[in-house]
């Protein structure tokens, strides 16, 4: 998908991030990232990823410099076109955020509601995701019947299935034991192959080299390293 | 928004009351006992009203004759009487003794007859003789009462112009009182239902941190606690419509020696119940709606740290 001329999806210039108490999250970074791209963003506790993550989803606003998402400037995005920038991506969470009180297909189906997808177009797509992740035959089941990988994977369902350009995933195999964070980013690996864009914070560096893929490293809040090839 | 999504917010909204089925049904309680309050108020006022336009269509007031008087005196004071000022002499009638014990036995059944002889003796009864006169204007009540107070012959008077004065007194009260209670308990269940909308929005926030994740509008968000309010609030009017229903019921025959004393019929309760419906209904529609609007926006106009901060 991504040969020939690469097209950017996102664009980090001269960004700074400083938090209201004082702290220096980010400090001058540059940063393009490709369509069909595999992104690995590594580096120490408290090196500022999440705030990487957490300003391409416009969680928090840049102080400096200009961010650029499928088109979205960050700098000037105004309230109402936050929605509709999310709805360019899948968003997937460490703790999985999966509703209780719904089931699996429920969960997966949640975001295709707030698109106002139609009742057939939900069944189709929900449970392509649902084969995808292999959990098929668990449509029915509540959250709390599942494995944490299991559920994780509920949660990669439900962020791929409004087919996004991109999944960002923070720590998406910091709560699952370490056979399964193969296993979801093996996941990760084949949806890029079908053509999304994946962005993915990790601290597990044997994981990384495993997988042999773009490194951006981190390190109080500056890019100190960015090697192709799972090296860093 | 599409027609689906709003199909499938407003089923998301109802979920949510069964999901919070005890805040619920401790919001509609709240809900509904200030209606009801309010409803009984609205009841209580409609009766006394019909009781004094009764009252003021008689403008009578019967007056009782000294007993020791003689025919041709019985005449001379129905005379005076019939000549003051403000007693309109063609509806100003005099009511012998015996006619008035026709007018008891009349009212109470002919079969009374019997008691009454035997207890006075054939042809007698202490009931007086009566003037049954008629005012021209109320408003002149007081000088035509000391007026008629003042005729020789006259031994006391009746009429339901002191009652009235009771009624107004009392109905201009409770009237006061309303408003402030109706005031008091319309801000109390704001806070109620706000309260359960705060409550069903902490047990929600996962969702709603979800909802903004996969890109829901703030609009979207609100859809479905509006939802909740608004229908929390009509499950209230019907259920104190129905509730007032019975009571009302209750009430009137629990009153009913009163009432036949007071000769008048009680408004039936379908003469007001859709004023009360449709006024119960806009309070609990606006105060379910103000209520949701209220919480959430608080909740909604927070930006950043708005996933990891669950
Ligand atoms: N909301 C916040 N307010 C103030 N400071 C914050 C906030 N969020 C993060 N920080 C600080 O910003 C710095 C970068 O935090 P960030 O969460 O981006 O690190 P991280 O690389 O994700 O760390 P970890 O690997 O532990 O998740 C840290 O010093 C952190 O304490
Ligand atoms: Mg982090």
């Amino acid at each position: 998908m991504s040969s020939g001329a690469s097209q950017p999806l996102i664009e980090f210039k001269g960004v700074y991030k400083t938090y209201d108490n004082g702290t220096k999250a980010l400090s001058d970074v540059n940063l393009r990232i490709d369509k069909g791209e595999f992104v690995f963003i590594v580096g120490p506790s408290g090196s500022g990823k999440s705030t990487f993550i957490k300003l391409i989803i416009h969680e928090e606003k840049l102080d400096a410099g200009e961010i650029l998402v499928n088109g979205f400037k960050m700098s000037s995005l105004r309230k109402k076109e936050v929605p509709l920038l999310r709805r360019t991506m899948g968003i997937v969470f460490q703790d999985f955020r999966l509703i209780p009180t719904m089931n699996v297909f429920e969960n997966v189906a949640f975001p295709m509601h707030v698109v106002g997808a139609s009742k057939r177009e939900i069944r189709k797509r929900v449970s392509y995701a649902l084969n995808l992740v292999g959990l098929g035959r668990k449509a029915r089941s509540l959250p709390r019947e599942l494995s944490g990988g299991e559920q994780q994977r509920v949660g990669l369902a439900r962020a791929l299935v409004n087919k996004p350009s991109m999944i960002i995933a923070d720590e998406p195999t910091g709560n699952v034991d370490p056979n399964m964070s193969y296993e979801i980013v093996d996941l990760l690996t084949e949806i890029n192959r079908r053509g999304t864009t994946i962005l993915m914070v990790t601290h597990e560096h044997q994981l990384v080299r495993d997988f042999d893929r773009r490194v951006v490293m981190i390190e109080t809040g500056h890019i100190v390293a960015d090697n192709a090839g799972g090296v860093f | 928004m599409k027609a689906r999504s709003v199909r499938y917010l407003i089923g998301e909204g109802l979920k949510n009351i069964w999901l919070n089925r005890m805040m619920s049904i401790a919001s509609v309680g709240v809900l509904m006992a200030s209606m009801l309050l309010m409803g009984l108020a609205i009841a209580f006022s409609e009766n006394v009203d019909r009781i004094m336009s009764t009252i003021e269509s008689q403008n009578v007031v019967m007056i009782y004759l000294d007993d020791d008087l003689s025919d041709e005196q019985v005449q001379s004071v129905y005379e005076q009487i019939r000549s003051l000022d403000n007693i309109n002499p063609d509806e100003t009638i005099y009511i012998s003794s015996s006619q008035a014990l026709e007018g008891v036995l009349e009212t109470m059944g002919p079969e009374y007859e019997q008691y009454f002889d035997a207890y006075f003796g054939e042809g007698n009864t202490i009931l007086p003789e009566t003037v049954r006169a008629s005012m021209i204007d109320l408003e002149q009540y007081d000088q035509t009462i000391s007026a008629i107070e003042n005729v020789d012959g006259v031994d006391s008077y009746d009429s339901s112009r002191d009652l009235a004065v009771i009624l107004t007194t009392v109905r201009s009260a409770i009237n006061t009182a309303g408003i402030w209670m109706i005031v008091l308990l319309s801000l109390i269940s704001l806070v109620i239902i706000a309260n359960t909308v705060r409550i069903t929005m902490f047990n929600r926030k996962l969702e709603i941190s979800i909802m903004k994740a996969v890109g829901a509008t703030n609009g979207f968000i609100r859809f479905p606690f509006m939802v909740e309010g608004i229908t929390l609030g009509i499950i209230a009017s019907l259920l104190t419509v129905g509730v007032e229903y019975l009571l009302y019921k209750v009430a009137i025959r629990a009153l009913e020696p009163i009432i036949s004393i007071l000769s008048f019929n009680p408004v039936p309760f379908s003469n007001f119940m859709w004023i009360i419906l449709l006024i119960f209904l806009a309070l609990g529609i606006i105060a379910g709606l103000i209520a949701s609007v209220i919480t959430i926006s608080k909740y909604l106009r927070r930006e950043g740290s708005e996933f990891s901060a669950l």
